[in-house]
């Protein structure tokens, strides 16, 4: 049944394979890696569901990158499972292909492919083909005002706008799960509102994301739940309210300075 | 198509698209080819005006023998140089640009990926070999090929552009910067072309030495002689250096 899913070169909505309601979308369970020596993430378990935002919050070294270059795949866990709507994502990691749409830190592009032959790259990477691969292009193209820089080369692009190609090929298959890390990046005020937009546009059809952030405003403007990592571990998972900026702050500070989790607790 | 063939397919497009927008390609196809043609003119000039002393002599080296396998031995020598410039940054060029592990997270296996890219860089050798080809080719109706010869010959030089594209992808795969991969895929083709170089002075032509190295392979098949050893020879330093860079690349993934 899943090699069926994976075949399909249409692009209509995704329909998850295997798709149980009651299973949440991603389950992260006892996640752990060390890099470079040290435990990078360890015994991280979360839950998303479909048309949930999450903001992952932590300082620098926190383990945000390497919790979502795992949940992307581009990085295996030394310990604990992934599960993508109740499916082993790494014993299946071709999964990640039609479900997961990933903006990596810095936006990495290759820098001698136009902007419009990178969403072709990554559609085919993902199994788009055709009709589907070029209404999907200039859909994207079209929804993050590429137009202009449809022809121009990725290795001249500002920071601003390698963001916005690689949120471009992030979205393209129209991906179950959304991994941004810190896709506000660059981006200038108008640019931030339309990300903010489309993370609520995309939560609306059912798409489930994933945000990491430095910035705390971030969060409450965008996000339904919020994930305060520190030095690996998870120290905080709630809810987040849109004027509850003053408490989140009070608890991510007394996460980033102490450690503890008292103060999140009382948030 | 079933999905396990998509991956490979795309990767060799992104690669092959990637190969023909970087100037590097273009100019080092250009650059060889002026020579490659410079040389055959040069050949054919002195097959035409040794023409008169030959035709005493039927059974003596013909177009074939005096332009076309030299010419290939001349494509040989310049592969040295040119496969390690075209392979150095597959995929030492994807890790400083932080590119590779978007193809990790498209679900890419590292076998795909390595596969892929070398899929892409046999293309353009093969190209490059066809277009050299195509000079002796063109005077096919003007004179008497070896057709035998020189299907041996090509065989010969499509095995070695092989072997020495495999042999780019893992130094690649194996480096941290393009140009040490260059470096490391230069010095290895040498090395493995020459490693009977002292057993041969020494009047040794036989052993295991001597199997191992690629000149004992190629030589017979440019005069024409194709052994199942030498093909098996080619294919199993391919499948070696391919499985190499797959696993290479596949602890990369596993260790990030």
């Amino acid at each position: 049944m899943l090699s069926k899913q994976w075949g399909r070169r249409d692009n209509q909505a995704m329909t998850l394979p295997n798709a149980a309601s009651a299973e949440p979308l991603l389950q992260l369970d006892h996640l752990s890696r060390r890099r470079a020596g040290r435990p990078a993430v360890q015994d991280l378990s979360l839950t998303l569901s479909s048309g949930q935002v999450l903001g992952l919050l932590g300082v620098n070294g926190a383990g945000k990158s390497t919790t979502l270059s795992m949940i992307a795949g581009a990085l295996r866990p030394d310990r604990g499972g992934i599960k993508l709507n109740g499916i082993d994502f790494l014993e299946h990691p071709e999964l990640a292909r039609r479900l997961i749409g990933w903006l990596p830190e810095r936006a990495p592009l290759w820098p001698e492919l136009t902007v419009s032959e990178h969403l072709d790259a990554h559609g085919q990477l993902r199994g788009l083909r055709g009709a589907a691969l070029k209404q999907s292009r200039t859909a994207i193209i079209e929804r993050l005002e590429l137009q202009p820089l449809a022809r121009r080369l990725a290795g001249v692009l500002s920071q601003g706008q390698r963001q916005r190609l690689g949120l471009a090929c992030a979205l393209l298959h129209r991906p179950a799960l959304l991994v941004l890390d810190e896709p506000a990046n660059a981006l200038d005020p108008v640019q931030v509102a339309t990300l903010r937009t489309l993370i609520r546009e995309q939560a609306a059809v059912g798409t489930a994301v994933i945000l990491s952030t430095h910035l705390l405003l971030e969060v409450t403007a965008v996000c339904d739940r919020v994930a305060i990592l520190h030095e690996g571990t998870l120290r905080h998972d709630g809810p987040v309210h849109s004027d509850d900026h003053a408490a989140l702050e009070r608890s991510f500070f007394e996460i980033a300075m102490t450690g503890s989790t008292d103060a999140a607790r009382a948030a | 198509m079933s999905a396990a063939f998509v991956s490979p397919i795309a990767v060799t497009r992104l690669e092959w698209r990637r190969l023909l927008v970087r100037p590097l390609a273009w100019v080092l196809a250009a650059l060889t080819l002026a020579w490659l043609a410079w040389n055959f003119t040069l050949l054919l000039g002195g097959f035409l005006a040794g023409q008169i002393q030959r035709a005493g002599a039927p059974d003596g080296p013909g177009f074939t023998d005096l332009v076309a396998v030299p010419l290939l031995g001349q494509l040989a020598q310049l592969a040295f140089l040119v496969v390690p410039l075209l392979t150095m940054s597959m995929v030492a060029g994807e890790r400083r640009n932080g590119t590779l592990p978007l193809l990790f997270a498209a679900g890419v296996p590292a076998s795909r990926i390595v596969l892929g890219k070398y899929l892409a860089v046999l293309g353009w050798l093969l190209l490059w070999l066809a277009l050299t080809l195509a000079m002796p080719l063109a005077l096919m109706h003007a004179t008497h090929l070896d057709w035998g010869k020189l299907a041996g010959a090509t065989l010969g030089l499509a095995l070695m552009l092989a072997t020495l594209g495999a042999l780019g992808v893992a130094c690649s795969t194996f480096a941290s910067h393009a140009a040490i991969a260059a470096a490391a895929a230069l010095i290895i083709a040498l090395a493995l072309w020459s490693v009977n170089l002292g057993a041969q002075m020494a009047g040794l032509n036989g052993g295991a030495i001597n199997w191992l190295a690629m000149s004992t392979h190629l030589q017979p098949m440019l005069r024409g002689l194709v052994s199942t050893t030498d093909v098996v020879w080619f294919v199993l330093m391919i499948v070696l250096l391919l499985a190499l860079a797959t696993r290479r690349l596949g602890a990369e993934r596993e260790r990030g």
